[in-house]
């Protein structure tokens, strides 16, 4: 996660509004750098912390606020929108790892009960029997398995992909119309001048 | 969600360090004013507002570093950070499961036992992670943190957090 630059000309003994803006458009500067690289679904560390960045600025616009005059309340919620698409991104960049890891956990938990009961069978012995014994072997290996929770983990997985891709194209037309609309102009022009 | 609290004495032309201390001091005794219910246990929302709250606390305390010592406010905010991520951990389960029991009547029949064991494996997690919240605060309580907290933002911006008694909307 990329740390928040240092803001110079911070001076705590003037106005909140003096030091807000000059945050503020560090943090904007901030969002704006990572310009060149979310149109590509791949960048998954960039999409990450542009979603850290966005939601920097949306905090800091929430404290300074009551120090401007103009209305910053639409530019917000238009950081609030673009944040919480990164998130929605995010999540699925997190949760298809994590469908995978439970299904190599359940392959792990199949293969240690797989050894338990082949370590209990060899400790019971030859059975007279060899049909009865495999049978009842196989019956046991066979309660064992996940199987029946394997098919909803590959759709949950599958949907996730389908979902984050339906997002990440969402979120370029989002960007691409907030660059379109002027945004940093306009809410630089909003914070006046230093 | 909870609604953030009204900030008490903060006006347009405040000075920075005068507005550090009135954010904080709100923020933090708005986040703490849910920990009763998020050591209950009883409502999931307690823990999400506690967790939003110390979200906002953790975004004003980057935004007002200019009007403290370097060092020493590092130590409170890498506290406040461990506050949000123990909450966090927490929260996240709480959503996982949330979503994937939302998710149970969109899937075919036999992809539901597949949702079915991880929400079971996330409850089992989840269930781990209270005693580590309940230790947090404990040690918080053991260390005296919130006072001392309080007490050196009074003396950085002359805000004295029961003086200001920060209250909801």
């Amino acid at each position: 996660m990329a740390k928040p630059r240092h803001v110079r000309g911070l001076d705590p003994d003037r106005r909140l509004r003096f030091n807000g803006r000059r945050i503020l458009v560090t943090r904007l500067d901030e969002v704006y750098a990572y310009d060149g690289d979310v149109a590509d679904p791949a960048r998954v560390r960039e999409l990450h912390d542009m979603r850290i960045a966005c939601k920097r600025l949306r905090y800091l616009l929430e404290i300074f606020d009551v120090a401007f005059e103009a209305d910053l309340l639409p530019y917000i919620d238009e950081v609030r929108a673009l944040q919480d698409v990164l998130g929605d991104i995010h999540d699925c960049d997190v949760q298809v790892p994590m469908l995978e890891e439970h299904l190599a956990w359940l392959g792990a938990r199949e293969g240690a009960a797989a050894r338990e009961l082949v370590a209990a069978a060899t400790a019971d012995g030859v059975a007279a029997d060899d049909e009865v014994a495999y049978q009842s072997f196989a019956g046991s290996l066979a309660d064992t398995r996940h199987d029946t929770e394997r098919p909803g983990m590959h759709a949950l997985i599958a949907r996730r992909r389908r979902e984050r891709d339906r997002l990440h194209a969402h979120f370029v037309s989002e960007w691409a119309r907030l660059k379109r609309e002027r945004f940093r102009a306009r809410l630089e022009e909003a914070l006046g001048g230093p | 969600m909870a609604r953030a609290w009204p900030v008490p004495g903060l006006r347009p032309r405040a000075r920075f360090r005068a507005a550090a201390g009135l954010v904080i001091v709100t923020r933090w005794r708005e986040m703490m004013s849910y920990r009763g219910g998020t050591l209950a246990g009883e409502d999931i929302e307690e823990l999400h507002n506690m967790r939003v709250s110390s979200r906002r606390l953790r975004a004003a305390m980057d935004a007002f570093e200019a009007a403290f010592p370097r060092a020493e406010y590092r130590g409170y905010l890498r506290q406040v950070k461990e506050i949000t991520d123990t909450l966090g951990d927490a929260r996240d389960l709480d959503v996982a499961m949330e979503r994937l029991d939302a998710l149970l009547p969109q899937m075919a029949g036999d992809e539901r036992a597949g949702l079915r064991g991880l929400i079971a494996r996330y409850r089992a997690q989840r269930a781990r992670e209270d005693p580590h919240i309940a230790a947090l605060f404990e040690r918080l309580e053991a260390e005296d943190f919130g006072p001392r907290l309080e007490a050196f933002v009074a003396e950085h911006t002359g805000v004295v957090a029961t003086e200001l008694n920060p209250q909801p909307t």
